[in-house]
């Protein structure tokens, strides 16, 4: 491939002659240099068009030459919208046009053009209203029309990464103000990082001439030699939050896709300069029609001739510099229109490329149109910190109101005003020193120079490149009444593309505000809101953090075939192949399962038992040294929380036990009460779920296994049900066993501390092996407890159940001074129509209605199966189930729908237990 | 100044949309006619709407179309849609859990399937699909259960497995080694997408051409109460009398009931979301997982919207959070983990009023001719056009319509809240 807009060596210029790299554009070879971007290697070959646009598939070509050119965007291999005209070129890139089919020459949606004066603003909701019918057939068709690049399903996540910074002073921006204020902030003593969005410091500096690149070399030396400061490039400031803390975008890190550095920041000095702003005019959007910025860029940074013959329609000195530049590449100048004499440029024309341009007082031939008629200042940062920007009509461009701003934040540069190199220079010297004391002494304002307010000519452009929205769609969005900033810019679309409104935000509401005969400072301001540049979903997200917790006994699980179950935060066993298998071997003789997950709270202090009577419904004053009890919490509205088991090891001591799922959430709640509520209660919370391994070991031979590896004395007079005790277990010191009874069978509850959790598991499994002891995992345990009719909260109980819908009854200790949830209880307990937790028996014994089967009469849903299983014990169905209070007498039959359609009749049982209902043999 | 070409021909305002009128429209450039039209705050009307979002609006719309009644002014404190109508992720879906949340939502779909017709106005309705994700066993269980509810009520909603999914939904990673596995999904098929501006603005249409005073701009800054009867609002722009005053706000819809002297238990928290850049179609179903905490569908435009669920903690701000987004991409990813490179482009935040049952508030308040329709938390979108049908029978004939009976102030006082609160950690 040829390149026949490379210009010779220039001064300024990024690219390595030395290093030419091929890569792939639309399936062909194409060439280019290290150092230069996708766009400045397809412009110097001579390639002008780079996308087609959104609604009219209208060929676009250079604008800016930097990140936020609308028509630069790209997909490279599998990643889409990627900015060509800043990314760089690597090696064997497959570069890909987007928006355009069968190519970018010949795109047959380029046929949109031809029905433009019919899709002006609203043009959607305008029609496709009727036949209705048809509107999906017309979504699928629009959809196809949609912008941007392609997915692709097999896409690699590749690796993020987050890093944490601590600084004193945080500089938005690399340009000669940011890279000042940073040397002063670090001559002052400050940790200072230099966050810049090109590749390299120097901002505007690097596309100048001799006395600039001269300035740009000795800041950047400088800067280079100062150890405070940290330079961070092609990085961006993408947000600020409260407290200084600011998120920056790393797009280009060492060893990793992408990094976001989370910053926390004494002061930020924002000093991002200025964007050139476009201008708006019939045929603004040609490939040729340039900023002067963008030209400037193309020349002095890539050596790449923007065009063979310019025209220039210029409002200040950006302007006479890329004319010089022009010049000096080498371009005839056609004309050269001075807008600060009066000069008025009408529109452009050309297919495909710029040919022609209309002034006010000619026309001229011209592949090339350079514009420079003002600036949009990105007050961004300043934004986000609080500042409503405003608008200064005689220097044409908003400005932050410095002096709201928080204590911390600082502007210079460009952003703060005008003035000299050196003076602009001196400015951020001054803030710079300001910022590393977070002062503001010593900082002058800065005078904000006369510019003249150029928004747009007198025939209809382009607003919004990225979104196709035109000057008429603005005035069509008006005279239809939607007059204000933000529902003319909802209706248009217009600034809500990939650029974010850098480029049209100003144009737009300066626009609205000549259509509605308001100034544009009450018309609205700039607002910008995070992020500032596009990040992607990979470098939020950073590496996946999500760890998953294990017991201490997971390798012998692993080995022994565990099927394992997601449950929060925990994986724990679900069965070990055979649940029913493992019921049996409880009910006959002895099981053991790993309840580790079980949340476990150590209380100490002397007033834990006024806390556990506030927050469970049940008492607790009297409970012994040395017992146990079954408590359940509701929330203030009465709903049951949460259940369990605590115990009293000590005078002031006791262990609480809470759900699995509830660990964290009791945890919450119980430090939430004593800290706001009752700070001066003396107790001391540990959570220590994870410092034990838990295991309940059940069934009728239970006591017998235990006794073979404790010298706690397990006689039921001296150790009955509903106790607690503290003793050695396999050897393990310290170590709590309670007698509880959740599977209904005699059980002892081990606590035993974490490390020794797998020692003790095979002991007990290799100390009862002649007892034909059995691990069971979480679905047996389901099955036992469903047979015992023992409720789990969440399952047997939804978000509005309230204590006596649980079967709680029999707990709820109404005549309490206080606890949590007692006014709804009292208020519950007075009714009598609320729902019941009942046990169900199916008519047909071998009929298990699936959980969350609906329970009907007479067209109505009067109740729901929460929990069903077939019994291994009794081998008929078991049911727990919800039901309205008028159906829920023992002995009535209703009506299940079972999902399939089919309906089945079930009989409400005596009680909630179908197995042992006299609790016999969890007591012996 | 900016000068749209013009044409010798007809320059009478075009009323109708409709193929024919654009392209006569686009033929002849004569105007459209005005959508919003300015007028000045008149000093009585016989109903005051607080309140320019959907359901401010709709009630407005069905006061005039079905009730003939048009002495009314909406107003706003800031632009039309600038609340909750503009800030939430456009998902519609009548799944819910209590039968009369099904009833009542079902309604609103039905209304939002014909609203273009009835608005003349596009809204862009998409049905697409709606993917609720069950990621444990406990979720799968209440996916069963608003399934099993949904059927009884003819809804059409079904549990689908991980299989079904990864056919609806490609980019899903279904897989069991996923840090939080799919178990199965609540699928509901007539779920699907809205343009939510243009619900506002279709309404606004009509409300502007019947006659109703639509007044942006215009803060309520108290409310008067005489004798136990509203009589009137004081706004930053005059006062105005009126025997009707509804609150159809959201945000401060406590605050405003408060200047009435009604207070009503809503507690209000901030609810994040957020859009990438358009990418080509990849994405047809709406797909939302609550122990995810995140809601994702792909716009007719090709952004990806994403929402999340409320703030942890109560607030009036509408800034937005890092750890946010920063949560919300990972989630996203965890979800679709191909999507690494897709780039978020603008986030933003709403506020919710959430109510102890996550069930609005609509009907009479103690205060006579005060009557509100609020607390609508995650979910009032999609009830918009419903609940502006219900208010507007309530003011007309004075009596309660039946399908919004359940949801009245008093529940919170007799013991009979609704049962929404039972699956809805994340409500759309």
């Amino acid at each position: 491939m040829t390149a026949p807009m490379r210009l010779p060596s220039q001064p300024g210029e990024v690219i390595d002659r030395t290093v030419p790299l091929m890569f792939g554009w639309n399936g062909r070879a194409a060439s280019g240099y290290a150092g230069d971007t996708i766009t400045s290697a397809l412009a110097a070959s001579g390639e002008r068009v780079f996308s087609r646009s959104f609604k009219y598939h209208r060929p676009r070509g250079i604008l800016t030459a930097a990140f936020d050119d609308p028509g630069c965007t790209v997909q490279v291999g599998d990643e889409p919208n990627v900015r060509a005209a800043h990314r760089r070129l690597a090696a064997g890139m497959d570069v890909r046009a987007e928006n355009a089919w069968p190519s970018l020459k010949y795109d047959v949606k380029a046929a949109n053009q031809l029905v433009g004066r019919f899709l002006g603003a609203g043009f959607y909701y305008k029609t496709f209203i009727s036949p209705q019918r048809l509107w999906p057939a017309y979504e699928s068709v629009l959809r196809r029309f949609s912008a941007g690049g392609s997915m692709s399903v097999d896409a690699r996540r590749g690796d993020y990464d987050k890093r944490y910074v601590h600084v004193d002073v945080l500089v938005a921006g690399g340009g000669p103000a940011g890279m000042a204020a940073a040397l002063a902030a670090a001559d002052a003593g400050a940790s200072v990082l230099l966050v810049e969005q090109e590749y390299d410091l120097g901002g505007h500096l690097r596309y100048g001439g001799a006395a600039e690149l001269a300035t740009l070399r000795e800041l950047r030396d400088r800067v280079a030699a100062a150890d405070a400061i940290e330079v961070l490039t092609d990085s961006v400031a993408i947000g600020r939050y409260e407290d200084n803390w600011i998120a920056v975008m790393q797009r280009t890190a060492a060893g990793v896709a992408e990094r976001l550095v989370k910053a926390r920041a004494r002061s930020l000095v924002v000093a991002p300069g200025l964007i050139e702003r476009p201008y708006v005019f019939a045929g603004n959007d040609l490939p040729g029609v340039m900023l002067s910025t963008g030209v400037r860029r193309l020349i002095n940074l890539y050596a790449v001739k923007p065009g063979l013959r310019a025209a220039a329609f210029i409002a200040n000195e950006a302007g006479d510099a890329a004319v010089e530049d022009l010049r000096r590449a080498g371009v005839q100048i056609a004309h050269v229109a001075d807008a600060r004499r009066g000069t008025g440029l009408v529109h452009a024309t050309g297919r495909g490329g710029l040919r022609s341009v209309r002034f006010s007082d000619r026309t001229v031939e011209a592949d090339l149109l350079v514009t420079a008629v003002g600036w949009t200042a990105p007050t961004a940062l300043a934004s986000m910190a609080g500042d409503r920007p405003e608008f200064d009509p005689g220097a044409a461009r908003f400005f932050p109101t410095v002096a709201e701003l928080p204590g911390g934040i600082y502007c210079t540069g460009g952003l703060a005003g005008d003035g000299s190199l050196d003076e602009l220079v001196g400015h951020a010297t001054a803030v710079g020193r300001a910022a590393a004391t977070r002062s503001r002494v010593g900082v002058a304002p800065l005078p904000h120079d006369p510019h003249p307010a150029l928004f747009h000519g007198p025939t209809d452009g382009f607003v919004d490149l990225c979104e196709d929205v035109t000057s008429k769609d603005l005035a069509t969005a008006v005279a239809e009444g939607y007059d204000g900033a933000e529902l003319a810019k909802r209706y248009t679309t217009s600034t809500m593309g990939p650029t974010q409104g850098k480029l049209e935000v100003v144009n737009t509401i300066a626009m609205i505000a000549e259509l509605t005969g308001r100034g544009i400072a009450e018309t609205g301001t700039t607002t910008w809101r995070p992020p500032y540049a596009p990040v992607t979903l990979g470098a939020l997200a950073g590496r996946t953090f999500e760890p998953v917790r294990y017991s201490p006994m997971q390798p012998w699980h692993s080995a022994h075939g565990a099927k394992p179950l997601v449950a929060g935060a925990w994986i724990r066993p679900d069965h070990y192949g055979d649940p029913a298998a493992e019921v049996r071997a409880v009910r006959s003789g002895v099981g053991i399962i790993d309840v580790t997950p079980i949340g476990k709270l150590d209380l100490q202090g002397p007033d834990v038992a006024k806390l556990l009577n506030l927050l469970y419904v049940n008492k607790w004053s009297k409970l012994g040294i040395g017992r146990v009890r079954y408590g359940a919490m509701c929330a203030d509205d009465g709903v049951v929380f949460d259940d369990g088991v605590t115990g009293r090891l000590a005078e002031d001591h006791y262990l609480m036990s809470t759900t699995s799922s509830g660990a964290a959430a009791v945890w919450e709640w119980v430090e939430n009460w004593l800290q706001t509520e009752h700070p001066e209660w003396a107790v001391h919370v540990t959570p220590v779920t994870t410092s034990y391994a838990s295991i309940n070991v059940a069934g009728p031979k239970s006591r017998e296994l235990i006794a073979r590896v404790t010298d706690v004395d397990l006689s039921p007079d001296d150790f009955g049900y509903m106790h607690v005790r503290t003793g050695r277990v396999a050897g393990v010191e310290d170590s709590v066993l309670w007698r509880i009874g959740f599977t209904g069978e005699l059980s002892y509850e081990l606590h035993v501390p974490g490390a020794f959790g797998l020692h003790v598991w095979e002991t007990l499994l290799r100390e009862g092996a002649d007892l034909g002891v059995r691990a069971f995992g979480v679905e047996a345990q389901r099955i036992l407890r469903l047979e015992k009719g023992h409720l789990i909260v969440g399952q047997d109980t939804d978000g509005l159940t309230r204590g006596f819908s649980a079967g709680l009854d029999w707990a709820i200790k109404l005549d309490k001074d206080d606890f949590v949830g007692k006014p709804e209880l009292v208020w519950q307990g007075e009714r009598s129509d609320h729902p019941r937790l009942v046990g169900l028996a199916t008519v047909d014994p071998q009929l298990v209605p699936p959980e969350a089967s609906q329970i009907v009469a007479g067209g109505e849903i009067v109740g729901r199966v929460t929990s069903s299983r077939m019994s291994p014990t009794l081998r008929r169905s078991v049911c727990l189930a919800q039901l309205a209070d008028r159906l829920a007498r023992p002995g009535t039959t209703v009506n299940v729908r079972l999902p399939d359609g089919r309906t089945i009749q079930a009989r409400v049982t005596d009680g909630l237990a179908a197995v042992d209902p006299d609790g016999k043999r969890m007591r012996v | 100044m900016v000068r749209p070409l013009t044409s010798k021909l007809s320059r009478r305002p075009v009323k109708k949309y409709s193929a024919v009128n654009i392209l006569r429209q686009g033929i002849t450039r004569a105007p459209w006619a005005p959508v919003l039209v300015p007028h000045e705050l008149r000093g009585r009307y016989d109903v005051v709407i607080i309140g320019g979002g959907v359901h401010g609006l709709a009630t407005a719309h069905y006061l005039a179309s079905n009730h003939g009644i048009t002495d009314v002014a909406v107003l706003d404190k800031s632009y039309i849609g600038s609340g909750g109508s503009g800030r939430n992720t456009a998902i519609l879906r009548s799944n819910y859990l209590t039968p009369e949340g099904v009833r009542f939502y079902d309604r609103s779909m039905e209304l939002y399937r014909n609203l273009a017709a009835d608005l003349n106005f596009n809204v862009m309705f998409a049905k697409r699909g709606h993917l609720t994700l069950a990621h444990n066993d406990g979720s799968l269980r209440t996916m069963r259960w608003r399934a099993e509810v949904n059927k009884l009520q003819g809804v059409d909603s079904e549990v689908v497995g991980p299989a079904e999914i990864k056919k609806l939904v490609p980019y899903m990673d279904t897989s069991e080694h996923a840090r939080y596995p799919i178990l199965g999904a609540l699928y509901h098929p007539p779920g699907g997408i809205i343009r939510h501006d243009a619900v506002v603005w279709g309404y606004a249409r009509q409300v502007s051409a019947r006659g109703v005073h639509i007044h942006q701009d215009t803060e309520v800054r108290g409310i008067d109460v005489a004798g136990g009867k509203v009589t009137g609002v004081r706004t930053n722009r005059g006062d105005v009398a009126a025997g009707t005053v509804l609150n159809c706000t959201a945000g401060w819809s406590s605050l405003i009931s408060e200047m009435a002297g009604v207070s009503m238990p809503v507690e209000t928290f901030p609810l994040q979301a957020a859009v990438t850049e358009p990418v080509r179609p990849f994405l047809d179903a709406v797909v939302v997982s609550a122990s995810l905490h995140v809601y994702v569908s792909q716009t007719d435009r090709g952004e990806l919207v994403f929402g999340a669920s409320v703030d942890p903690f109560g607030s009036y701000s509408m800034r937005g959070s890092l750890e946010f987004i920063e949560g919300l991409a990972g989630h996203v990813l965890e979800l679709m983990p191909s999507l690494a490179k897709l780039r978020l482009l603008r986030s933003w935040a709403g506020l919710c009023d959430m109510t102890p049952d996550f069930s609005p508030i609509m009907g009479e308040t103690p205060v006579q001719g005060f009557l509100i329709d609020v607390g609508w938390g995650t979910y009032g979108f999609k009830a918009g056009p419903v609940s502006g049908e219900a208010m507007a029978e309530l003011v007309a004939t004075g009596k309660t319509p039946e399908i919004i009976a359940p949801f009245d102030l008093a529940r919170f006082t007799d013991d009979r809240l609704m049962g929404e609160k039972g699956a809805a950690s994340v409500g759309h």
